[in-house]
């Protein structure tokens, strides 16, 4: 098969999924409209899809509001998962090189490792305050612990054999690590990243509910719309929410899968 | 062994220490920082008030335990019926696994202002989103171990005279176990946080997240601390105890679970 | 002769991303009853797929295959089938692997039990009842899912490459013990294999199948008394014949 030929019916297989993919919302959302227009269920607080749209169009089109909350959220995640990424995979990378740290932080890593995000948000409302610091820093602590774990834990795994080849051919510090640790490790970094884009996501819209000070984030698009008991915001808000957790999952760690592990052929154990 | 132990105390000997000298030399702000001294005393105090006709502190918590029980366990009933459902009916999971995949990454406390609106404060919103919580997590992992049910021993089964039902509970479900168990973990891990953090926002009067919030809003950093250590206990003592134990008795015994898998 | 399995006509296709394939073409075929007959042919050449239509895994594009006369519509326990890889039920000790098959056609419990006792020691496994399949290695595996598939007593024992995982020593052991098995069992056996000198030493009846699209290329009935040693003149003879038959059809799998 040419090369061609291959990547027109990747692409068509693609649509394919994508039309299988949204196929259960189409129907959900023409039986849900056709019960609200012929009145067989009548609730203010369970608008129709047709609403929703509108809607829709009027926060994104109109007065462009949806953009403002989406665009919080999102500045807030990057800023708070990035940092995670950066100082988890440098201290996990350290934690696995040095037995002695090891043994002494491991447990600790552990244990704070399953505490649960929801946790860490009431202390950090107390001490950092109501505002943008607090979200960005909850992000941070649910996802640091489980990125410095598997990195640590993916090192520590890595076939003694490999290590040693590395140091014969002269490779020490920071080109080690960056040149054979990370990527020989990469398949356990990569569980924790998805690990922690979870958490993250869940830091993110709890704590922007939670925090009185803020005024953008899809959290407080939603939250908001109490006041108003404007449900349509309020649904349109938690499928922006579902879609966007889903899509990070989907999209940026997919494509950090397929180009890394997968082309090197790691993931044939699944 | 022992030397690990020490090593594995050490770094949480010295944290505690650390903040102990820096919050009673007023290092920091005491009133944020309480020194731990202070909020094992405060947790003392919160069980003890009411006692001896009851305590405040077991009282949130039961409140808490019992949303939570009665979410857990709808949740996962219906989790594990919607995904046999959806493992073993290939248009049901067509049609499903797209929704499921978007609502689970809607964050539990976000549905409370909406299910607020159409439920009111307190049980009915907080069970219903602990319920919904639970069953993102045990339908998904219990249709991907369905559908991962290894053909060959589908057919041993058949061909041995077992009818389609029989296949079902003596293959399928023993089959998924491993897999339902890491979703019914999770599941519990994220009811728990959701129960608590929906408490936050739409609890009427009783919880321990209704009681950690409660002092959040108060800046009484004390209760706040005591509350939170309490709610990390108890979801250990259920998670190693209730779940860990079950786990060892079956699939660790058949050899099924290959590599730990993380939550 | 009086065959059990009657092939009439067997024609099997697979649809995989819109293209058909051929796996069995037009097959006629009689499995003699009490004996034991192999099935050997080219990788890829459907001999799989004819065990499991056999056994009622697969349904039949068109023809049919009848066991006693009647046409076989799904798996029943009037067959009994060892795969390859085991497929023992993890959660089940050897005991109740062995039990399975008696307690869902009609045993009592207590019944069962004994019935599989006996089984654990015709394949000599006394003493492991009660462990659990991944406690086992890989000959002792393949002796449970031998025990486990005569034990409600079928009238046909189908095999697919049941010793293909197996190394080479424990190999030739398991097909000694499957002679000595079968010599207190009298069975009707469908057993598929790659090896030559395996489907010499344990085959009435050897059937050589042709590269895909499967088709029989030809059998041999091996004269050879049970008790056969692996390097006797005639022992040699049937081997060549059967290499012959198979050498031209690996090529011709091997053109397209
Ligand atoms: N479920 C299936 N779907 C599509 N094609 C199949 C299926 N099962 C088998 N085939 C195809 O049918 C052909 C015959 O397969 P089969 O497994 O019966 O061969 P075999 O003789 O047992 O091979 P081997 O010696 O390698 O085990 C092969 O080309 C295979 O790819
Ligand atoms: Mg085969």
């Amino acid at each position: 098969m040419t090369e061609q030929k291959k990547k027109s019916i990747s692409l068509s297989s693609k649509l394919k999924s994508s039309l299988d993919f949204l196929f259960p919302f189409l129907i959900i959302g023409i039986v849900w409209e056709i019960l609200v227009q012929t009145g067989i269920i009548e609730l203010r607080s369970l608008p129709a899809p047709s609403t929703l749209l509108a809607k829709f169009w009027e926060l994104t089109f109109v007065n462009g509001i949806l953009w403002k909350h989406l665009g919080s959220s999102l500045y807030r995640l990057a800023t708070g998962y990035l940092l995670a990424v950066l100082i988890g995979t440098a201290l996990g990378a350290l934690l696995a090189q040095k037995p002695l740290l090891h043994d002494m932080f491991e447990p600790s890593l552990n244990l704070l490792m399953s505490v649960p995000t929801i946790a860490w948000i009431p202390i950090f409302l107390i001490t950092l305050g109501l505002g943008d610091k607090t979200v960005i820093i909850a992000i941070f602590t649910s996802s640091f612990f489980a990125i410095t774990y598997n990195t640590m834990r993916g090192i520590e795994m890595i076939d003694k054999s490999i290590v040693n080849a590395a140091h014969l051919m002269g490779l020490h510090g920071l080109n080690l690590f960056l040149e054979v640790l990370l990527p020989a490790s990469m398949l356990s970094i990569i569980n924790g990243l998805r690990l922690a884009i979870g958490y993250a996501w869940r830091a993110l819209v709890g704590g922007e509910l939670l925090a009185a000070m803020i005024e953008w984030g899809l959290g407080k698009m939603v939250y908001q719309a109490r006041y108003f008991n404007d449900a349509s915001v309020m649904l349109l808000g938690l499928l922006i929410i579902g879609i966007t957790g889903f899509l990070l999952d989907k999209t940026f760690l997919t494509i950090l899968e397929r180009n890394t592990v997968e082309k090197w052929g790691m993931t044939a154990k699944k | 062994m022992r030397r690990k132990i020490f090593l594995a105390i050490l770094p949480i000997v010295i944290f505690l220490l650390a903040w102990e000298v820096s919050a009673r030399l007023e290092w920091v702000n005491p009133v944020l920082f309480p020194a731990p001294s202070a909020i094992l005393n405060e947790l003392v105090d919160l069980f003890q008030e009411g006692l001896p006709a009851h305590s405040i502190l077991i009282n949130h918590t039961l409140a808490t335990l019992k949303r939570l029980g009665i979410g857990f366990s709808v949740g996962v009933l219906a989790g594990v019926l919607m995904g046999v459902l959806m493992g073993l009916s290939n248009p049901s999971f067509h049609f499903f696994n797209p929704l499921i995949l978007v609502l689970m990454s809607i964050p539990g406390i976000a549905l409370a202002p909406l299910f607020i609106i159409w439920l009111g404060f307190g049980d009915p919103t907080i069970i219903t989103l602990g319920a919904l919580s639970t069953f993102f997590p045990v339908v998904y992992s219990t249709t991907t171990g369905v559908r991962s049910v290894d053909r060959q021993m589908v057919r041993a089964a058949q061909i041995m005279g077992a009818s389609r039902l029989q296949v079902i509970t003596s293959v399928y479900i023993p089959w998924s176990a491993a897999f339902v168990f890491n979703g019914i973990k999770l599941g519990l891990a994220r009811g728990w946080m959701t129960v608590i953090a929906v408490e936050f926002v739409a609890a009427s009067n009783y919880g321990l997240g209704y009681m950690i919030w409660y002092a959040t809003e108060r800046l009484k950093a004390d209760v706040v601390y005591a509350g939170i250590l309490v709610m990390i206990l108890i979801y250990f003592i259920l998670d190693k105890l209730l779940i860990g134990n079950v786990e060892k008795k079956t699939i660790s015994r058949w050899g099924m679970i290959t590599q730990k898998q993380e939550e | 002769m009086d065959p059990i399995i009657q092939i009439q006509d067997l024609y099997k296709t697979f649809t995989e991303n819109d293209k058909e394939l051929v796996a069995l073409d037009h097959i006629n075929l009689d499995i003699p009853r009490n004996q034991f007959t192999v099935l050997i042919g080219p990788s890829g050449c459907g001999k799989t797929t004819l065990l499991n239509t056999i056994a009622g895994f697969e349904k039949a594009t068109s023809g049919k295959i009848l066991l006693d006369g009647k046409p076989i519509l799904k798996p029943a326990p009037d067959r009994g089938y060892v795969f390859q890889d085991y497929a023992l039920f993890p959660w089940l000790t050897v005991l109740g692997n062995i039990t399975f098959g008696l307690t869902h056609n009609g045993w009592e419990k207590k019944g069962a039990e004994e019935k599989a006792r006996e089984y654990i020691d015709l394949v000599h496994l006394q003493g492991f009842e009660e462990a659990y399949p991944h406690t086992l290695s890989g000959g002792m595996k393949q002796r449970v899912a031998i025990a486990r598939a005569l034990a409600y007593n079928p009238e046909v024992l189908l095999m697919d490459e049941p010793f293909g995982a197996l190394d080479a020593q424990t190999r030739k052991h398991m097909q000694r013990e499957l002679v000595k098995i079968l010599e207190k069992e009298q069975k009707t056996v469908v057993f598929v294999t790659h090896s030559v000198i395996e489907a010499v030493f344990l085959a009435d009846l050897v059937i050589v199948m042709t590269a895909r699209p499967g088709k029989v290329k030809g059998m041999v009935k091996i004269d050879l008394p049970r008790k056969r040693s692996y390097v006797e003149d005639h022992y040699l003879h049937y081997r060549e014949q059967i290499l012959e038959l198979l050498e031209e059809e690996v090529e011709k799998g091997f053109e397209d």
